[in-house]
C-alpha cells in the first residue's frame, strides 16, 4: 500500500510539471497532502503516536486545508490563472522531468538501500528535481512558489521514509518551516502583485 | 541546575523577553534603554562562554572554541552596529523604529544560538530563525525594492535551508542508534566513520548548497547581494558578516565531523570548486558593478571564495580560513558602515553620481581607503597574513594551477575596487545625485577607525589567546 501512494505522489508530480493551469497546482498540493497523511497514517507500527499526531496536523491541517486555501486565495486576489506564456512547453517539460526520473532511480539504486526506502529516496529524490525544475523553468513568481512547496513535501516524504529515526528537535524545525511557508504565502504574495509578479528590479546593469 | 545552564537559559530567556517588550511597546526611550541593556548582557554571555570553554549544556548547546571565537566577533560587532542603528533609523516612526530593535535582537540571538548549537538539527533551527529575524529587517524601507529583496531572500533562504535538511535527513539515515536522536556533533562524528560513502557525500553536498545561502557563497550567494542592495547599512554589515559566519559554521561542522571519513578529498574538491566559482563570479561582478553596496556584496563573495578554497586546502589553510573569517567580519562590517556615511554625505549609492568623497568629509574617505587597503589584503591589513598562509597552502600543497587562478582572480578584484574607490574618494561626479547630501559628524566614524586598526594590529601581533582559540579549533581536523 505504502509503495502505492508514494507511486501515486510521483505522478502527480509528473502531472504538476507538465500542466499550466494554476488551480490544478493548488489542488495538486492538496492532494499530494492527502497522500502524505495516508502514508504517515500507515507507518503507524514504525514510528511514535507523538511523531504520528505532529505529522497528521502538519499534513491534514496545513498541507490539505491552509496551504491550497491560501493558493486558491491568492489565483483569486491575483487574477493569475496560468503559467508565462514563455514558458516551457509541456512537452519538454515532460522530457526534461523523465530525465530527472531516471536520474533519481539510478542515484537511489547506487544508494545499496532497503527495496522499501529505495521507493521513497527515488521519489523524494525525483520531488526535489521537479521542484528545483518548476523554479528554474518558470517566470512567474507562483511557479516558483508551488516549486518551492514540492521541495517541502520531498522533505517530509523522507522524513517519513526515515521513521523512528526522526527526533523531536526536527519536528520543531518542521513546524519552523511551516512558519517561513505561511510567511512566504500570506504576506508576500498579497504584497507583491501590488508591484510585479515577475521580480526584475534588483540586478546589475 | 548548573552555572552555565542557569546563564545559557536566562541570555535566551532575556532575548525573548527584550524582543518581545521591543517590539510591542512602540517607545523610543524603552526601546533604545532596552536594546542597549541586551547589548551589555551578550557582551557578559559571551565572557561568561569564554570561562566555560568546552563546556557542554543541555546536551543541545556547547561552548566549543570556533563558537566562542565566532560568538565574540558577533559580540563586538553587536555593539558597533546596535550604535550605527542608532543613527541610522533615529527619524523613524515609532513602530518601524521598535520593529527594527526588535528584529535585530532576535537576530543576534539566533546568531548566537547558530554558534552555540551542538548538533544539526539546533543549528539548522536557529538557521532558520535567524532568515525570520533578517527579513524583518531587509523590508525596512518599505520599498518595492526591499519588498523584492526580502521575497528572494526569504524563498532562496528557505530553500536552501530545506535543501540543507535533506542532508540532516541522510545524516539521519545513518544512525540507526536511538541514543544517537539528536545528532549532535559527538555522536555524529563516531557515525560517521562507520556510514556508507555515499550517504556522507550527498548529505554533504546538500548541505553546503543549502548553507551557502547564508554563507554567501556559490551556488546561491545571488540573494546575499540583493539584501545588500537595500537592507539598512547597519543590517548589511550583519548579513555580510556575522550571519555568513552562521553559514561558514554550520558547513564547517559538517566538514570536521566528515574529515575523519574516506570522503575527505571529495570534500576539498566540492569545496575548492565551490570557492573558486565564488571568486571568479565575484571578480567578473565587481568589475561591472555601478552600486556601491552590491561592490562591496559581491567582495564578501570573493572572501568567503577564499574561506572555502582555504578549508579545501588543508594544512595551513585551515588556519588561515578561520582567521580570514575574523578579519574579513571586522573589515567588511567598518566598511558598510563607512559606506553607510557615504550614502548621508553623497546623497547615493550609486557610483556615477558618487565622488568628491574627500573635499565632502576626509575623515570618512580617510576611512574609506583604510578599509580599502584592509579588504584587498595589502599590507599592514591582518587579511595580508591571511591570504599570504593560503597562498602558501597552496604552494605546499602543490596545487599550482589553483594558485595562479586564484591570484589572477583576485587581481582583478583589486582592480575593480581599486578604481571604484578612487574614483568616489577623488573624482568628481559623473552625475548628479537624486538626494540631498547631509553632513555627518566625523566622531561617528570612530567606530570604524577602531575595527580597521584592529585588522592592522592582527598584522603586527595575533594575542596568544586569539592564536590558541584558532589552533585548537584547526587541531580537530586532519593535519
Amino acid at each position: 500500500m505504502n509503495v502505492l501512494i508514494v507511486i501515486v505522489f510521483a505522478i502527480t508530480l509528473i502531472y504538476l510539471s507538465m500542466t499550466e493551469r494554476f488551480p490544478i497546482y493548488a489542488g495538486l498540493i492538496g492532494f499530494q497532502g492527502i497522500l502524505l497523511f495516508a502514508l504517515s497514517f500507515l507507518e503507524l507500527d514504525t514510528i511514535t503516536l507523538a511523531t504520528l499526531l505532529f505529522v497528521a496536523i502538519e499534513t491534514l491541517i496545513f498541507k490539505v486545508i491552509i496551504v491550497p486555501f491560501m493558493l486558491f486565495r491568492i489565483i483569486n486576489r491575483t487574477g493569475e490563472t496560468k503559467v508565462h506564456a514563455k514558458a516551457l512547453p509541456g512537452f519538454y517539460s515532460l522530457l526534461f522531468v523523465s530525465a530527472g526520473l531516471l536520474l533519481s532511480i539510478v542515484v537511489s539504486f547506487s544508494m545499496k538501500t532497503t527495496p522499501e526506502n529505495m521507493i521513497y529516496f527515488i521519489v523524494a529524490f525525483f520531488a526535489v528535481y521537479t521542484g528545483l525544475f518548476m523554479i528554474i523553468s518558470h517566470r512567474k513568481i507562483f511557479s516558483h512558489l508551488v516549486g518551492f512547496l514540492v521541495i517541502e513535501n520531498a522533505v517530509l516524504l523522507l522524513s517519513l521514509a526515515i521513521g523512528s529515526e526522526i527526533p523531536m528537535l526536527i519536528n520543531i524545525g518542521i513546524l519552523l518551516d511551516i512558519f517561513v511557508s505561511v510567511l512566504i504565502l500570506g504576506i508576500f504574495m498579497m504584497r507583491l502583485k501590488q508591484h510585479t509578479d515577475e521580480l526584475t528590479l534588483l540586478k546589475d546593469e | 541546575m548548573s552555572q552555565c545552564e542557569l546563564v545559557l537559559l536566562g541570555f535566551f530567556v532575556i532575548s525573548l523577553i527584550s524582543g518581545v517588550t521591543v517590539g510591542l511597546v512602540h517607545s523610543r526611550k524603552l526601546t533604545r534603554a532596552l536594546t542597549l541593556f541586551y547589548v551589555l548582557v551578550h557582551v557578559g554571555f559571551t565572557l561568561c562562554c569564554w570561562v566555560h570553554r568546552g563546556e557542554t549544556v543541555f546536551g543541545y548547546f556547547t561552548f566549543d572554541p570556533l563558537g566562542v571565537l565566532l560568538l565574540s566577533v558577533l559580540s563586538l560587532l553587536t555593539i558597533t552596529t546596535v550604535y550605527h542603528g542608532f543613527i541610522h533609523v533615529r527619524d523613524a516612526e515609532p513602530k518601524v523604529y521598535s520593529i527594527y530593535h526588535a528584529a535585530l535582537i532576535g537576530l543576534v540571538a539566533s546568531m548566537s544560538g547558530a554558534y552555540l548549537a551542538n548538533g544539526m538539527t539546533t543549528v539548522w533551527i536557529f538557521v532558520e530563525a535567524t532568515t525570520l529575524a533578517v527579513a524583518a529587517l531587509i523590508y525596512h524601507d518599505r520599498t518595492k525594492l526591499a519588498l523584492e529583496a526580502t521575497w528572494k531572500y526569504v524563498f532562496v533562504c528557505s530553500l536552501g535551508i530545506a535543501l540543507a535538511y535533506l542532508g540532516i535527513l541522510f545524516l539521519g539515515f545513518t544512525i540507526h542508534d536511538a541514543r544517537l536522536l539528536h545528532l549532535s556533533f559527538d555522536s555524529i562524528a563516531e557515525i560517521a566513520r562507520m556510514a556508507n560513502p555515499l550517504y556522507l557525500k550527498i548529505a554533504f553536498v546538500f548541505v553546503v548548497v543549502g548553507y551557502s545561502t547564508k554563507m554567501g557563497l556559490f551556488p546561491m550567494h545571488t540573494v546575499t547581494v540583493d539584501a545588500h542592495t537595500v537592507a539598512p547599512p547597519p543590517i548589511s554589515a550583519f548579513i555580510s558578516t556575522t550571519l555568513m559566519n552562521v553559514g561558514f559554521l554550520a558547513i564547517f561542522r559538517i566538514y570536521a565531523l566528515f574529515s575523519a571519513t574516506s570522503i575527505l578529498p571529495f570534500m576539498n574538491h566540492v569545496l575548492i570548486l565551490s570557492g573558486t566559482l565564488s571568486l571568479l563570479v565575484a571578480a567578473g561582478y565587481m568589475l561591472k558593478a555601478r552600486h556601491n553596496k552590491r561592490m562591496l556584496a559581491y567582495s564578501s563573495l570573493e572572501n568567503m571564495g577564499i574561506v572555502a578554497i582555504g578549508l579545501g586546502i588543508g594544512g595551513i589553510g585551515y588556519y588561515a580560513a578561520i582567521l580570514h573569517v575574523v578579519l574579513h567580519s571586522l573589515t567588511k562590517a567598518g566598511l558598510f558602515y563607512q559606506i553607510g556615511q557615504s550614502h548621508k554625505v553623497m546623497g547615493t549609492y550609486e557610483l556615477e553620481q558618487s565622488g568628491n568623497y574627500m573635499n565632502l568629509y576626509p575623515a570618512g574617505a580617510t576611512a574609506l581607503l583604510l578599509g580599502f587597503l584592509c579588504i584587498t589584503a595589502i599590507p599592514p591589513s591582518g587579511m595580508f597574513i591571511s591570504e599570504l598562509y593560503l597562498m602558501k597552502s597552496m604552494v605546499v600543497s602543490g596545487n599550482w594551477i589553483l594558485l595562479t587562478v586564484t591570484s589572477l582572480l583576485l587581481c582583478f578584484v583589486i582592480y575593480a575596487l581599486l578604481t571604484r574607490v578612487l574614483h568616489i574618494v577623488y573624482s568628481p561626479p559623473r552625475e548628479k545625485p537624486i538626494h540631498e547630501p547631509m553632513k555627518v559628524n566625523p566622531l561617528q566614524t570612530l567606530t570604524q577607525y577602531f575595527l580597521f586598526g584592529l585588522v592592522v594590529f592582527i598584522c603586527f601581533a595575533q594575542p596568544a589567546p586569539f592564536r590558541e582559540l584558532i589552533e585548537s579549533i584547526v587541531n580537530t581536523l586532519p593535519k
